[in-house]
């Protein structure tokens, strides 16, 4: 360094360069020309240093440039476009058995004309079904068999048994319902390629049967009995498919997409805590384990593909709800009302939040069963209607749900100095967590009624000991799948146009590792999708989405820690603008030097000649 | 003589500093919106309190934020949903004369240091970076939830801060600056991933007003104890623990919030208006350009509260036991009970009077208090030139011409130097 700024400081003045050219004495003029070859030592001198300059500046180029792993931003783009134009959908196979109606008799009708009538309906009845994590919308594949039982027909490419071979049964001997699913499952369990097509039998019966029954199995199944016209029948088919098994009997808006409590991780903590609002009147536990056991692990088991779930309890003290409460002489009881219900949660008493386990973005979901003081038991909730509550609880959307929980006598024991410990029986634990089960569908987004009341009459929900039937889980997977994948993609916008906006920042291997496995995943998820494997693509689509949250709130990514590009030049400019302009100055003046020295040279050259 | 050189320093820092500021943030104007739907419902609330001043004479910044804390705590929000982030320990400070205790008033009724003060970020640990790692959720993988906001599209947050600040910037440890750019950016991040629904941006600083100036994320409400170019003053001064002990802003945002309950139905609007230019001594400025709603209809329990939306469980999922208890009964719910927060029943609970006795006298303020860094007024020049000259698109024409133009000079003054 010292060497070259020295370099243009001591500028030796151009006429003592040459001591070779006073020795000459035929030269004329000094001033225009020389008798010697200019010396080129300086002008490689400074040369050098400049080359040294220019080439050193791809390394200091290089050392100053900061490590980006490449994102595949063109990926990003066409999967964010592609999700936004081709909503996911899965493929559904609909299948309906007409068993003793004969269309071909009474209306000329064979098994396609019944196949398109019934889509038709299913159209009118699911206008919006283009809805992302639906089925296919428009075109429904619906087959059809008809068994007239002296005929039987069904629509090409159908897989059914015709004629069905368990059809004769049902009239023989009056079986449950929970028997006839299972029967049903049975029969029709190999129909539709993996049993994940939906169908519904319609029997029909005798005038002398007596109301129509139609009930939804717990699988994939509905059946109805009784007597019912060739019309009725194919309408309630189709309602069955549309309503039920497509929106699981939601009202198409209930389930909404901010009604997701799953974590970005993908997990959900569910806390369950019993609440104790006044020890001193008395101490109510529970066999947690037991419910955690024979309840809780077969839902959580059924949920899987949807969240991965964890489980912790606690039992609290000194609980009082922050809410209001008055006597009812009418209901002989405490109520409080819904409207107060927004206070009923006390937040400052209740340390509800114990999970710790619980990573940074799990969901936790609170369960809590509020056992009132002897003072306000029993505690009953009242509707705005007037009439009380039968689950005495509600839920706070993407919080959980509380139920107040009475004991069976609200008599406190006055003699004992101890504190009165209880445990809850197994009969009101189960029917508590009935409730509770009831809750987390709620929060889930479905409902728990066990009928549905359509347009074409009642249907009999059947539920499952799973807590969630299959139809309802297949819903639940095709939002969620949606959720993630939608989720997943404007987080990858999001990703993308902060790292662009951001060119000095720092992008670790990580990221853009998360980023290329999330893209992956996702496809999978849209491949699953499409062919209908719910579980594969439900768990797919979770991957994607957190590990897309894990890219996107990596911790390095810190606009404050970063400087643009301007920072930089306004950084290094003040080392090397000064120096490397007298470089080039000195370069170009010992060029400018050479070529005049040279000129002069051969001017002196030229004259020689001519003398000569 | 000494002043004066600190003067200008100060003054060359802040320069420096907002150039490079204004450099850095040029790239990140691009605007980014999500396309989220309005019809989120409001599900909870969250509060980040922060606190940034150091050292024992800005007691009163501490006490601000606990009161708020505190208030916040008693209209329901739960110590999980708040960030509390306090830069100092005054009630462990050796020149605390009631140690372990923080009052905001010179009558002492009310020690806010009390039981069940959970504080999350404490002492160094109030940086910028972690501020904004806070608001923007980016944490390292061990950082527990509980010092985590982990709200969602459904959530309204409340960000209050306090501090000295200045124009466009709040000093945070006396060392570091959150600028009006690095908050804007944040939020416009907090939005893009949906981690609120709405936010209210509380501040108490001098020339508050000037830290909203870039933001520009919609569901943004933002109130500052002072316009641009005013300080914001301490309100009295407790002789027994030696410094003022609140800030006027919080002080009748307090008295405001004590007549309150959570059961209340006070709008945020009564609470704007409820300030008092003659009492603050300046002019609280609120910003609602970004915020759809009207202030007339939003209860403030909707930010410094938590009225918790709930729905009614109508049935349990009674098919887990069928085998136990016969076959199903069949029962119809098909009305849903909503109870929306908007329908709050106002109710005579115990009014809790804690604060009824803030009687110290209106007009006796110490100098004190004043905002040290409010006063560089000749920094105005700079930001109306940067203000008025610079719009965002011809800022990146400024500055490759700025530096073309730099280039002559150099060379000129190389050239005279040989």
């Amino acid at each position: 360094m010292e060497e070259i700024s020295n370099f243009p400081l001591n500028p030796e003045p151009p006429e003592e360069e040459s001591p070779q050219s006073q020795m000459h004495e035929s030269t004329p003029d000094r001033k225009t020309m020389r008798t010697t070859k200019p010396g080129i030592k300086r002008l490689i001198l400074s040369l050098t240093v400049l080359f040294s300059f220019i080439i050193g500046f791809p390394f200091l180029w290089k050392s100053i440039e900061i490590y980006r792993a490449p994102l595949p931003f063109d990926r990003i783009e066409s999967f964010s476009s592609q999700l936004e134009s081709d909503p996911l959908h899965f493929p559904c196979r609909f299948q309906a058995i007409f068993v003793g109606f004969d269309f071909s008799a009474s209306r000329g009708l064979g098994p396609n004309d019944v196949a398109a009538a019934i889509t038709r309906k299913m159209s009118q009845l699911n206008p919006n079904s283009s809805r992302c994590g639906n089925c296919i919308g428009g075109d429904y594949d619906v087959s059809v068999v008809i068994d007239s039982g002296s005929s039987c027909a069904q629509t090409e490419g159908s897989e059914a048994k015709c004629p069905l071979k368990c059809g004769e049964v049902v009239f023989g001997g009056k079986l449950s319902d929970e028997d006839f699913d299972e029967m049903l499952k049975r029969c029709l369990g190999n129909v539709g390629g993996g049993g994940k097509g939906y169908s519904v039998v319609v029997f029909n019966g005798d005038k002398e049967e007596g109301e129509v029954r139609a009930v939804v199995g717990k699988y994939r199944h509905a059946w109805v009995l009784g007597h019912v016209s060739e019309d009725e029948a194919v309408s309630r088919t189709a309602e069955i498919f549309a309503r039920v098994f497509m929106n699981a009997g939601s009202e198409g808006n209930s389930i909404r997409s901010e009604f997701m409590p799953v974590g970005a991780d993908g997990r959900i903590v569910l806390s369950f805590s019993l609440l104790n609002a006044e020890p001193q009147d008395w101490i109510y536990d529970w066999s947690f384990h037991e419910i955690d056991k024979t309840l809780l692990h077969p839902v959580i088991q059924a949920l899987q593909p949807i969240a991965n779930i964890t489980v912790e309890s606690q039992v609290l003290y000194y609980t009082p709800k922050s809410s209001f409460s008055y006597w009812d002489d009418i209901h002989g009881s405490h109520i409080f009302s819904t409207k107060d219900l927004p206070f009923f949660l006390n937040s400052n008493e209740w340390h509800l939040d114990t999970s710790v386990a619980a990573g940074g973005r799990s969901k936790v979901l609170q369960l809590v069963v509020y056992i009132p003081s002897a003072k306000e038991c029993p505690l009953q909730l009242e509707l705005p209607n007037g009439d009380l509550s039968k689950t005495n609880g509600f839920i706070s959307p993407m919080w959980g749900g509380v139920v107040v929980w009475n004991p069976e006598s609200c008599v406190k024991d006055l003699e004992s100095k101890d504190p009165d410990r209880r445990v809850i029986s197994p009969q009101n634990l189960q029917k508590l967590f009935e409730v509770l089960m009831g809750q987390l569908r709620q929060l889930l987004g479905l409902k728990s009624d066990n009928l549905y009341v359509g347009q074409s009459g009642a249907y009999i929900l059947l539920g499952s000991e799973r807590g969630f039937t299959e139809w309802e889980l297949d819903v639940l997977s095709g939002k969620h799948v949606c959720f993630n994948l939608h989720s997943c993609a404007t987080t990858l916008g999001s990703l993308s146009r902060l790292v662009q906006s951001l060119p000095r920042m720092i992008i670790i291997d990580e990221i853009g590792k998360q980023v290329k496995f999330s893209l992956e995943a996702a496809k999978f998820a849209q491949s699953y999708a499409s062919t209908g494997i719910y579980n594969a693509s439900a768990v797919s689509s979770r991957q994607a989405r957190s590990l897309v949250e894990d890219a996107f709130f990596h911790p390095s990514i810190m606009s404050i820690s970063y400087y643009s590009f301007e920072h930089c030049f306004a950084i290094y400019s003040p080392f090397f603008l000064p120096v490397t302009m007298h470089v080039i100055l000195a370069a170009l003046r010992e060029w400018k030097r050479y070529k005049q020295e040279n000129r002069k040279y051969l001017a002196w050259k030229a004259k020689e000649r001519i003398v000569s | 003589m000494e002043f004066c050189f600190l003067r200008i320093l100060k003054l060359t820092m802040k320069v420096l500093v907002m150039l490079l500021l204004f450099l850095g943030n040029i790239k990140n104007s691009t605007a980014y919106f999500s396309s989220s739907s309005e019809a989120t419902m409001h599900t909870n609330n969250w509060a980040v309190l922060v606190c940034t001043s150091r050292f024992w004479f800005n007691y009163r910044h501490m006490a601000n934020t606990l009161s708020l804390y505190r208030t916040v705590k008693r209209l329901g929000i739960p110590d999980e949903r708040i960030i509390l982030m306090l830069a100092d320990d005054m009630a462990c400070n050796a020149r605390n004369k009631y140690p372990a205790q923080v009052f905001n008033n010179e009558n002492h009724r009310l020690n806010l240091y009390g039981d069940n003060v959970e504080v999350d970020y404490r002492g160094y640990e109030v940086t910028v970076e972690n501020f904004l790692r806070v608001l923007t959720g980016r944490h390292e993988t061990a950082v527990p939830r509980s010092k985590r906001l982990l709200s969602d599209e459904g959530s309204h947050i409340l960000l209050y801060m306090t501090g000295h600040g200045g124009d466009e910037f709040l000093k945070f440890q006396d060392s570091e600056e959150l600028q009006s750019h690095d908050l804007a950016d944040a939020v416009k991040q907090m939005k893009e991933k949906g981690r609120f629904k709405e936010l209210l941006i509380m501040v108490d600083t001098c020339q508050a007003s000037t830290l909203f100036s870039q933001l520009q994320s919609p569901g943004v409400l933002a109130i500052g104890s002072s316009m641009k170019g005013e300080n914001s003053y301490s309100h009295h001064l407790d002789s027994d623990v030696g410094v003022s002990v609140v800030d006027r802003f919080t002080f009748y945002t307090l008295a405001f919030f004590e007549r309150l309950n959570i059961y209340d139905n006070a709008s945020l609007s009564s609470l704007f208006n409820s300030y008092n230019p003659n009492l603050l001594m300046s002019t609280a400025y609120y910003r609602r350009d970004l915020y759809q709603r009207h202030l007339e209809e939003v209860p403030v329990t909707n930010f410094f509260g938590s009225v918790m939306e709930t729905i009614h469980t109508d049935s349990a999922y009674t098919s887990l036991t069928n085998k136990n208890f016969g076959g199903a009964k069949t029962k119809t719910f098909l009305g849903q009970s909503f109870s929306s927060s908007d329908i709050n029943s106002v109710r005579n609970s115990d009014d809790e009077d804690q604060f009824n006795n803030l009687t110290a006298e209106e007009d006796q303020h110490d100098e004190a208090g004043q905002c040290i860094f409010c006063a560089m007024d000749s920094g105005h020049l700079w930001s109306f030139i940067l203000g008025n000259v610079i719009t965002h698109e011809s800022v990146d024409f400024f500055v490759c011409y700025g530096l073309v133009l730099m280039l002559p000079l150099l060379v000129f003054s190389t050239w005279l130097s040989l």
